[in-house]
């Protein structure tokens, strides 16, 4: 069978060829496609990792930025109350202020109101006394116009007197 | 989109059933020579074996006599080498230079092989190291893989870190296939001491057997599918198994761990090991060549088929041609496949071999031994492919 008897030419040029073709792309080609490709792996690999973490990155400042942005509401919210709060105090206090000065006042109204009562009552009372005296004067005048009735009176008193 | 394909379908069958009516046509003609000569019963193993050889010229398309002339070298009688065009003894015809004559065998031992005819006539075998179809393939196929290497590492110079696309781009992914998913995963550390030789063997089998399903000029030839270029292949796998092998390697076939007495004083294992040592290359051998051999021979078949029925009248040679080339079609197909399976299947039994050539020292040696044995395990299911 020649199919299964190897012919020696061929045997010799198949070694010849297939030994440059190796010898050939050994020394120029696949050491170059090789790197070509790790290189360009590599290259890919850093790339990813870059945009791994660019997007960490990306997602880190957005969540800081939310951070920020709570924490400004939050303070918002906190001087919103605080100003809130500042007002009623204030309104408080200005009616606590008005209130005791308005009774500061009225006090003092109530007191010269007394005082002028009391003063227009001391008056009456100087006036009426003043009357009275001046009407029992009249009427002691009248009742000691004669002797008698003086010698009566003095007797009177006399007799009180003991 | 479909109504294209339907197109294709009908040109397709088209062709198919027009032969079928040329030949009843001839028929009725009668008695023309062509129609004669197709008469003749014609020898399947002749054309089998011619097919699947090698040969002094290259066959052209939609011709059985014209060939294109290849450069015959060979060395006469006269200690001197001779070398002229095939075309001038395609026809079994002497000839004769500086008084040596020479001839295509006839029959014979030498059939089809360049003899030296001396004055009584008889035929001697010469030394031959003629460029046949086959070595002319060889240079082609070498041409074809030097280009594309080029190509690509020009390409990387060029485009830095872009991605080569479209035919570029499945040679590299086919390259980064084998690397990756045979030789690195294999040989791990050592990959890149061996993937320039093992690369460059995927190659040149995966294009020979893809240039020999093409059928008309720069292919067809039965290269891989030739026991010499498959011999010279193993022998190249197994030089890089043993020249590089380890002194474990070493140990391991001279002195194995094994009770004493099957090693000294009759070296029984030492024989089985060195056996071992050429079976490995043998089996490569043999596989490679009967797989592609195997896959020409089925379609030459399918295709004759066709001659052989074509003394049953015009329907049977009708239904034959659609069948035929439907198989054929079909085993080109599968052909393809195999094409790619053998390529890789030789890659990856060549690794393993120089893999297991390069198992070292005692600290790693459990891991490795568990890798080897799958990997035997493996070399030995693919043996079976």
């Amino acid at each position: 069978m020649e199919l299964f008897t190897p012919d020696s030419g061929l045997v010799i040029w198949m070694f010849i060829s297939f030994a440059i073709l190796f010898i050939i792309l050994a020394v120029f080609a696949w050491p170059a496609i090789m790197k070509g490709i790790a290189e360009r792996a590599n290259f890919i690999d850093k790339g990813v990792e870059y945009a791994q973490e660019a997007k960490s990155q990306l997602d880190g400042a957005r969540e800081e930025a939310r951070g920020i942005i709570d924490e400004a509401r939050r303070q918002q919210a906190d001087i919103l109350r605080d100003a809130d709060k500042m007002k009623t105090r204030i309104v408080e206090e200005a009616r606590v202020a008005a209130q005791t000065e308005a009774s500061k006042v009225m006090d003092q109204a109530k007191e010269s109101i007394s005082q002028a009562q009391k003063e227009a009552e001391k008056n009456l009372r100087n006036e009426v006394s003043a009357f009275a005296l001046e009407i029992a004067q009249k009427v002691v005048r009248n009742q000691l116009k004669d002797e008698k009735s003086q010698k009566e009176l003095v007797e009177t008193l006399m007799g009180d007197m003991k | 989109m479909h109504q294209r394909l339907f197109r294709y379908m009908v040109v397709i069958m088209a062709c198919m059933i027009l032969p079928v009516f040329a030949l009843r046509g001839e028929d009725l003609a009668g008695n023309s020579a062509a129609a004669h000569e197709e008469d003749k019963p014609i020898d399947v193993k002749e054309i089998i074996f011619e097919h699947l050889g090698d040969g002094y010229g290259w066959e052209v398309p939609f011709n059985h006599h014209k060939r294109i002339p290849l450069p015959v070298v060979v060395k006469g009688s006269d200690g001197k080498w001779h070398v002229f065009s095939s075309g001038k003894i395609t026809d079994h015809q002497d000839y004769t230079e500086d008084g040596v004559t020479f001839r295509l065998a006839k029959e014979g031992e030498h059939k089809n092989k360049i003899v030296e005819v001396d004055a009584l006539g008889n035929e001697t075998r010469v030394t031959d190291m003629s460029v046949t179809k086959n070595v002319c393939a060889i240079f082609l196929t070498m041409v074809v893989i030097m280009g594309l290497c080029f190509w690509l590492k020009s390409w990387y110079k060029r485009n830095g870190y872009k991605v080569p696309r479209r035919g570029l781009g499945a040679f590299e992914a086919l390259i980064e296939f084998v690397y990756n998913g045979v030789i690195k995963s294999t040989l791990k550390d050592k990959a890149e001491k061996f993937a320039p030789y093992l690369l460059t063997v995927f190659m040149f089998i995966f294009v020979l057997n893809i240039m020999g399903l093409m059928v008309v000029f720069p292919g067809g030839a039965n290269v891989t599918g030739n026991i010499a270029v498959t011999l010279v292949l193993a022998i190249f796998t197994f030089c890089f198994t043993n020249f590089f092998g380890t002194k474990h390697y070493w140990k391991e076939i001279f002195w194995p761990d094994v009770p004493l007495w099957l090693k000294f004083p009759i070296p029984i294992m030492q024989l089985i090991e060195i056996f071992g040592m050429f079976t490995k290359p043998a089996a490569l051998t043999v596989r490679l060549f009967a797989n592609m051999m195997g896959g020409h021979m089925i379609v030459i078949v399918l295709t004759l088929l066709i001659f052989i029925f074509a003394s049953f009248g015009p329907i049977v040679i009708g239904a034959t041609s659609v069948v035929s080339v439907v198989f054929s079609v079909f085993m080109l197909l599968v052909d393809v496949l195999v094409s790619f399976i053998q390529a890789y299947v030789f890659t990856m039994l060549s690794t393993i071999f120089i893999a297991l050539a390069q198992e070292s020292g005692h600290e790693e040696k459990h891991e490795k031994k568990e890798d080897a044995g799958g990997g035997a395990k493996e070399a030995a299911a693919v043996t079976t492919l």
